[in-house]
């Protein structure tokens, strides 16, 4: 009923795109500033840019038999640009927020990932500081 | 000396020979999955040769009809004894024996296109018989297509015997009268020409070309898809399985392994080829319902059901590019091309099938040309 009310309205069906650019503008924000809270909450200092870029890019060996191995190793060099996963070759889309509004949007999609990459590059889970910095590079890029 | 001819075979008559020659061949060189539209291309036209055939049977010139040529069994079989002893009395239209072999060569192929239609109905669910068969059905039907086929070929490589051993026999070519549509009058002045025809032939020659530009439109457009594509049933999707199944590799649809193997690689999760994937017990349990109701058993499309009957029993295989059918399929292909950048890996099924995303993994929907050393190596397929 409220629906029909809504587009019987031409005033209000005149603000519709402005509603929900807004309303899309507020949930993209929403997801990655909880999850900086929340890391915050658990002890973290504040966030560095810097130092992600640093993380970003170290190279690390998890095993002795392995080649050095990076974030960029499947993310690329340039936050902005596209990836191609180590094993698979599949295209990984930019993980820069400028280049890729829909990153961060989705805060068990970004833990679930942390989880299972931290552990493939570094060979240990990252630490909620590691993860805040992390986010606050990508985000700034 | 020019020998006096008359006018034997008219123009429809020709023009139906030569391009029944072409359409027969042009179907078996393009057997194959790559090749379909075009073998399909070519069975229709074949096809309708024939009913064309059948008509001119009834209404076309004098050697043309049916009527000129039938003979019992025990007609053809005394002439062809008389050819073994030497050679029978010449004939201007068909002799008994190649009548035979024309009725044969009828019965064969009119059989061997309603197969061919039962097979794509059957396997690939396209055409006018399509979902009407099972898979089952429309694999017993493929086998005898194939029969078929070679009975077909062995009926016409003898009825080119017979024009041989005939044309040597009585001094005259006949594939050349086939095409001239001419032969030698003796006695000379006894047989009159027939009518050309060539109204019908034009007719029957601007059909096939238009039919051919219609059936090759999307080629023939440009664009990077070198077939004709088919578009075959939608499968269904799952949000949950595109999001956790889809970052690494393509999303692969349930329906190429059967349910015990999705149990088993979702219940080995965490050593999935070297990957832990880290999935929390719900979203495990959630993956597993779609997997196993849509999996290979429910057999929504040839490739499910192949791969699902190749498979040894007792047995769940965690990779597709392990199951006998995708090996059988894919033997040809050189390591080389799995190895090269733009394919990265057999497990990366879209490099070459259009559809693999949608999980059809339809004959029409393969890129080959875009995929590595394929390109260079096989450049002529484009056709
Ligand atoms: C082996 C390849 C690989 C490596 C190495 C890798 N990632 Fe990823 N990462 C992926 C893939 C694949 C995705 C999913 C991309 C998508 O959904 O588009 C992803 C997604 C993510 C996401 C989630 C993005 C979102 O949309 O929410 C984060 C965060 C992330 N990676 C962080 C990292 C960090 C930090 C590192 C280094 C410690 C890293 N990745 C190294 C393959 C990799
Ligand atoms: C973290 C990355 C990642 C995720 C997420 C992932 N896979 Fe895989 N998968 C791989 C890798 C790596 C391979 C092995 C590729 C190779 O052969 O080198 C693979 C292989 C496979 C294969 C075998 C392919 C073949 O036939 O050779 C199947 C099937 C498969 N995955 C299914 C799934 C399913 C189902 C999911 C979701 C529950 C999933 N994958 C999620 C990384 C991943
Ligand atoms: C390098 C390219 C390439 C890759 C990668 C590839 N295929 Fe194929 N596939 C082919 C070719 C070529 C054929 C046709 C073979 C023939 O002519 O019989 C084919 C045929 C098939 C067929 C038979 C189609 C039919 O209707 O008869 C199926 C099913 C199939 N592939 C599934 C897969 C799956 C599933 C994967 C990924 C696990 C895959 N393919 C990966 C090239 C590829």
């Amino acid at each position: 009923m409220k629906r029909r009310a809504f587009h019987r309205s031409p005033l209000l069906a005149g603000m519709a795109p402005l509603i929900l650019a807004l309303g899309t503008a507020v949930a993209s924000a929403e997801p990655l500033d909880r999850l900086l809270e929340g890391y915050r909450s658990e002890g973290a200092d504040p966030f560095s840019a810097e130092r992600g870029r640093a993380l970003w890019t170290r190279q690390v060996r998890p095993d002795a038999g392995t080649r050095p191995r990076s974030c960029t190793t499947c993310h690329g060099e340039d936050p902005r640009g596209v990836g191609r996963h180590a094993r698979t070759g599949k295209r990984i889309e930019p993980m820069a927020h400028s280049a890729n509004p829909e990153r961060f949007t989705n805060p068990r999609k970004v833990e679930k990932w942390f989880r299972r990459n931290c552990k493939w590059t570094f060979g240990r889970p990252c630490t909620t500081q590691e993860k805040g910095d992390i986010l606050t590079y990508l985000s700034s890029q | 000396m020019q020998d006096h001819t008359v006018r034997v075979w008219d123009e429809p008559l020709r023009l139906f020979h030569w391009t029944l020659v072409a359409s027969f061949t042009a179907a078996w060189l393009w057997q194959g999955d790559r090749w379909l539209h075009l073998h399909l291309l070519a069975g229709w036209i074949f096809l309708a040769l024939l009913l064309f055939r059948m008509v001119w049977g009834f209404t076309g010139t004098r050697y043309a009809r049916f009527s000129a040529f039938t003979c019992g069994w025990r007609e053809a079989w005394l002439w062809l004894r008389e050819v073994t002893q030497g050679g029978g009395p010449r004939r201007l239209g068909h002799n008994p024996a190649g009548a035979w072999a024309i009725f044969a060569i009828f019965f064969l192929g009119l059989l061997l296109a309603v197969t061919g239609i039962v097979t794509q109905g059957g396997e690939e669910r396209h055409g006018p018989l399509a979902g009407l068969f099972g898979f089952a059905t429309g694999a017993g039907s493929h086998l005898l297509h194939e029969a078929l086929a070679w009975g077909l070929l062995a009926l016409l490589l003898l009825h080119v015997a017979g024009v041989v051993v005939e044309s040597l026999q009585h001094r005259e070519n006949l594939a050349l009268a086939m095409i001239t549509g001419r032969k030698r009058a003796v006695p000379a002045g006894l047989a009159l020409d027939v009518p050309r025809r060539r109204g019908v032939a034009m007719l029957l020659a601007v059909a096939l070309l238009l039919f051919i530009l219609f059936w090759l439109r999307g080629s023939l457009a440009g664009g990077d898809d070198p077939f004709l594509p088919f578009v075959g049933p939608e499968l269904p999707h799952d949000a949950a399985w595109q999001e956790e199944c889809g970052g690494c590799h393509l999303a692969y649809h349930p329906s190429l392994l059967p349910a015990a193997s999705w149990q088993r690689l979702l219940r080995e999760q965490e050593h999935h080829f070297g990957e832990d994937l880290a999935l929390d017990p719900d979203t495990v349990r959630r993956l597993q319902r779609y997997a196993v109701g849509h999996a290979a058993e429910t057999t929504p499309t040839e490739a499910s059901w192949k791969i699902l009957h190749s498979i040894p029993a007792g047995t769940s295989p965690l990779r597709i590019t392990e199951t006998p059918y995708w090996r059988r399929k894919h033997r040809e292909i050189e390591e080389a091309v799995f190895r090269s950048r733009q394919v990265n890996g057999r497990f990366n099924c879209d490099a070459c099938h259009l559809d693999a995303d949608a999980g059809s993994f339809e004959d029409g929907a393969m890129r080959l040309s875009r995929a590595a050393g394929l390109d260079d190596e096989r450049s002529g397929e484009r056709a």
